[in-house]
C-alpha cells in the first residue's frame, strides 16, 4: 500500500516531510500540499505537520553535505507548480545525501534528471519575467505590475527588482496565487491578497505608456514580419499585462479573488497609493525565501 | 512637436540598426541609485519581426549631412527631420527603465552639421543620465565617424558599449555607396576604442598591485572604467556583391585585431531608388541567418574561416547550417563516442551544442550516456545520432553513411512542420518562370 505524504505547502513543511522519512524509515510516493491533495485508489495518507527545527536539520545537512547550490536547488524546486515536485525533492535529497557535493550537476542520473528539469523550468519562468514583467505608476506614485506566472516565482523576483528599483516603492501581483511582493525603500515582504484594490494610473502613466507603444510599433522592419518568431519568444501568455501587447486601455479599479489562506501571511487586502502602503515588518533581502519572509 | 511624435519619428529612422543586445557588463545595484545591470543581458519585448528590444533605439537626430545610398536618412530623402533635447531623451530613457521595458539606451545618430557637434551632444545625453540621474542601467553609444579622439574617450566613460559601423565589407563599396565615409574614418575610432580599453584595463591593474606590505586600500572607482562592455560594429549584406567568405575573413580579422565582441549582419533591405543599389525584391534572411550561424561557429565553437567556408565554394551552402555542412565534408573525422570524446570534439558534432556538449561532460562523470540520458540533457538527437556512437553503438542505424544520404537526413527536418519556418520564397511569384 502506498503512502501520501500531506504538508501545509510551505518549504519548511515540505523540509519536514523529509526529515520524516528518514525518521520513520517510510518511502511516500506522493510529498503534495494539502491544498491540491487528491488520493489515489487505496492510498494511506499521512499528515505531516511543519516542525522548523526538524526543516533546519534537513538544511543544515543538506548545505554541509551537498553544499548550499543543492539546498538553493531544493528552495528553486518548491516553487514549481509541478505535482510531482514533492516526490522530486525526496529522490534528490536522498540522493545527494549519499553523493556528496555536486549532485546538483548529476542532470541525467535517474533520480536527479526530473528535479533538474523542474529547476531549470522554475529558473526559466523566473527570467521570464524579469523579462517581461511591466509596471504601471498609480496615483500615490507607486508602481504596480500583475504577473500570471506559471511557478511561484514572485519572491524569487523580489531581490532582483527591489535592488534595481530601490529608488522607487513598487507591487508585483500574482494573479495566480493572489499573493504580492511589496517592496519599499530596498526591502520587500510578501503578502497574501485576496483582492488586489490598485488605484487609477496617473496622467504621466498615459503618456509614458503610449510613447511605448509608439516606439514599439515603429521599432518593428515591416518586410520582415515574422510572428511565430515573435510568439516563440514572447509566448502569448505574457501578452495579457504588456504594456505595449495590451489593446484595451490602461486598467483601472480592483481585482476580486478567493478568500485568504493560511495565517502564515498578512491575511487582508492590498490598497495601493495610500500613504500608509503596507502594514508588516520589512525583511532584509535574505536570498531565496519561497514563501513568507515576514 | 511633442516628444511621442518625435520618438516614433527617431525610433522608426533607428530600426535599420541591428544590434540591440545590453551584454557584456555586470553592475551591481547601488542603494538610492537606479538600475544594475547583468552581463548575460535581458531582452524585455520582441517587436512584430521577432527580433528583441532590450534598449531603447533611437536617433539623437535624423538629420545627416551624409548622403550614403542604403540610408533613410540621407540628405537627399524627403522625410521629416528632428532632433530631440539631451534632458528630453534622458528623461523618457529613465521613465520607461523605471516600468521595466528597456535595459538601457543605445544612442546613434545622424550627423548633424559636423562629427564632432554630434558627440557632444550624445555625450551630454549620457552626461545627464549617468552623473545627474545616477542611472546605472546599460548604454550603448555609437561613435560618429571622424569624431575627435578626446570625445571618442570621454563618450567612452559614460557608455557600456560602444561600435562604429563598418557598414560595408569592402573598401571600394563603401566609396561606391557612402562617399563621404572611408576605411579609415571608421576603423579609426575603433583602434582609438580599443586602445582606450586596454589602457584602462593597464592602469587598473597597475592601481591593484601592492607595492609595500603596509595594508593598502582598494583604489576608488573615481573614474568609470573605458566601453567595460566592449565594442561591436554592423555590416549590410546583400547590398554589395561580396561573397560569405570576404564577410567572414573580415568578421573574423575584426574579432582578432580589434578584439570586438560582436559583428553584426543585416540583409539588406532596399529603402532608397538609387542606380548604385541591387534590385531586389527581398531581403535575404536566409543569407543572414547562415552568416550568424557560421559568426557563432568562430566565437564559440572554435572553428576558424577556412573551415567554414573555402576559395571553392566562397558562399555558404543555402539548405544546412555551416556545422552540419563541415561534419559532411569530414566524415572521417566521426562518429565520435560521446562518452569519452573531448569538450572540442562534442563541439563539433551537429545537433550539441556549447551548452550540451558542457552538460555531457559534467553527467558522464556519473552516468554512462545512452540515447536517453543525451534526450534528457538537452541534445537534439535527431540530428546528433549519425555523427555519434553511445557505450559503442552507433545510433545512425537505417541510413547510409554518406554525405549524399546525411545530407537528405539532416535537411529534412529543417523549414518543414509546425516548428520550421515556412519556406517562403523570396520576391514575387512570376508566371513565365525563370
Amino acid at each position: 500500500m502506498s503512502t501520501a505524504y500531506v504538508y501545509d505547502g510551505t518549504l519548511e513543511g515540505m523540509l519536514s516531510c523529509v526529515f520524516e522519512t528518514y525518521a520513520s524509515k517510510e518511502d511516500p510516493l506522493d510529498i503534495v500540499e494539502e491544498s491540491s491533495f487528491a488520493p489515489r485508489l487505496g492510498q494511506r495518507e499521512k499528515i505531516v505537520a511543519t516542525d522548523r527545527n526538524r526543516a533546519r536539520r534537513v538544511e543544515e545537512g543538506l548545505i554541509r553535505v551537498c553544499g548550499r547550490e543543492a539546498y538553493e536547488a531544493v528552495g528553486i524546486v518548491h516553487c514549481s507548480d509541478d505535482p510531482a515536485k514533492g516526490r522530486a525533492i525526496l529522490e534528490f535529497v536522498r540522493y545527494a545525501m549519499k553523493r556528496g557535493k555536486g549532485a546538483w550537476r548529476d542532470v541525467a542520473h535517474k533520480k536527479v534528471a526530473a528535479f533538474a528539469q523542474m529547476e531549470r523550468a522554475v529558473r526559466n519562468e523566473k527570467h521570464r519575467w524579469l523579462q517581461f514583467l511591466r509596471f504601471e505608476q498609480v496615483e500615490g506614485g507607486v508602481y504596480i505590475a500583475r504577473c500570471n506566472p506559471e511557478a511561484n516565482v514572485v519572491a524569487l523576483l523580489m531581490d532582483w527588482f527591489s535592488a534595481r528599483f530601490n529608488t522607487q516603492d513598487f507591487v508585483i501581483y500574482d494573479e495566480v496565487r493572489h499573493i504580492a511582493g511589496v517592496s519599499r525603500g530596498g526591502s520587500w515582504i510578501m503578502v497574501e491578497a485576496p483582492v488586489f484594490d490598485a488605484a487609477p494610473a496617473t496622467e504621466e502613466e498615459r503618456v509614458v505608456a503610449k510613447a511605448w507603444k509608439r516606439f514599439y510599433d515603429e521599432v518593428s522592419i515591416e518586410a520582415r514580419t515574422n510572428h511565430g518568431l515573435r510568439a516563440n519568444f514572447m509566448p502569448k501568455r505574457f501578452w495579457k499585462n504588456m504594456t505595449e501587447m495590451k489593446q484595451a486601455p490602461l486598467r483601472e479599479g480592483s481585482f476580486e479573488a478567493g478568500p485568504a489562506k493560511g495565517d502564515d501571511f498578512e491575511a487582508g487586502a492590498v490598497r495601493v497609493g495610500e500613504a500608509a502602503l503596507i502594514s508588516g515588518s520589512p525583511c532584509s533581502s535574505a536570498r531565496h525565501r519561497p514563501k513568507s519572509c515576514g | 512637436m511633442d516628444t511621442v511624435e518625435k520618438l516614433g519619428i527617431l525610433a522608426d529612422a533607428a530600426k535599420y540598426d541591428v544590434a540591440c543586445t545590453s551584454s557584456g557588463v555586470d553592475r551591481a545595484a547601488v542603494g538610492g541609485r537606479l538600475g544594475n545591470s547583468v552581463a548575460a543581458g535581458i531582452c524585455h519585448s520582441f517587436s512584430a519581426d521577432g527580433r528583441c528590444i532590450a534598449l531603447l533605439k533611437v536617433l539623437f537626430t535624423n538629420a545627416c549631412v551624409y548622403d550614403c545610398a542604403y540610408c533613410v536618412n540621407r540628405r537627399e530623402n524627403d522625410v521629416p527631420r528632428v532632433a530631440f533635447r539631451p534632458r528630453e531623451l534622458a528623461d523618457l530613457t529613465i521613465e520607461f527603465y523605471r516600468r521595466n521595458y528597456i535595459e538601457g539606451l543605445f544612442l546613434s545618430s545622424g550627423v548633424l552639421g559636423c562629427a564632432d557637434r554630434t558627440m557632444e551632444l550624445i555625450i551630454e545625453t549620457l552626461r545627464i543620465l549617468r552623473e545627474e540621474y545616477g542611472f546605472r542601467g546599460y548604454i550603448h553609444a555609437k561613435a560618429i565617424p571622424g569624431a575627435s579622439p578626446e570625445l571618442i574617450d570621454r563618450l567612452g566613460r559614460l557608455a557600456d558599449r560602444m561600435s562604429v559601423n563598418v557598414e560595408l565589407p569592402s573598401k571600394e563599396s563603401l566609396a561606391l555607396l557612402c562617399p563621404e565615409k572611408s576605411k579609415d574614418s571608421v576603423i579609426d575610432p575603433m583602434r582609438r576604442i580599443k586602445e582606450g580599453i586596454a589602457e584602462d584595463r593597464e592602469t587598473r591593474a597597475a592601481l591593484r598591485k601592492k607595492t609595500c606590505y603596509l595594508a593598502d586600500r582598494r583604489p576608488r572607482r573615481s573614474a568609470r572604467s573605458f566601453v567595460p562592455a566592449g565594442q561591436s560594429t554592423q555590416m549590410i549584406v546583400g547590398a554589395t556583391p561580396e561573397t560569405d567568405r570576404r564577410i567572414l575573413t573580415l568578421s573574423s580579422s575584426l574579432y582578432r585585431s580589434l578584439g570586438l565582441k560582436r559583428v553584426f549582419f543585416s540583409a539588406y533591405l532596399p529603402v532608397n531608388e538609387d542606380g548604385r543599389l541591387p534590385r531586389l525584391h527581398a531581403a535575404q534572411l536566409e543569407r543572414e541567418h547562415r552568416l550568424y550561424q557560421a559568426d557563432w561557429l568562430m566565437r564559440f565553437y572554435g572553428f576558424d574561416v577556412d573551415e567554414i567556408i573555402d576559395e571553392s565554394a566562397p558562399f555558404l551552402d543555402a539548405e544546412l547550417d555551416p556545422k552540419a555542412s563541415w561534419a559532411l565534408r569530414h566524415l572521417d573525422m566521426f562518429p565520435v563516442e560521446v562518452n569519452t570524446a573531448r569538450y572540442e570534439t562534442l563541439l563539433r558534432v551537429p545537433g550539441i551544442g556549447v551548452r550540451g556538449a558542457r552538460s555531457i561532460v559534467a553527467a558522464r562523470r556519473t552516468t554512462r550516456l545512452g540515447e536517453a540520458e543525451l534526450r534528457k540533457l538537452g541534445i537534439a538527437f535527431t540530428r546528433a545520432r549519425f555523427f555519434i556512437t553511445c557505450k559503442g553503438a552507433y545510433q545512425g542505424k537505417g541510413v547510409e553513411y554518406t554525405p549524399e544520404a546525411l545530407r537528405g537526413e539532416l535537411r529534412r527536418h529543417v523549414g518543414t512542420g509546425a516548428s520550421g519556418r515556412k519556406k517562403v520564397v523570396p520576391g514575387q511569384l512570376s508566371l513565365w518562370g525563370e
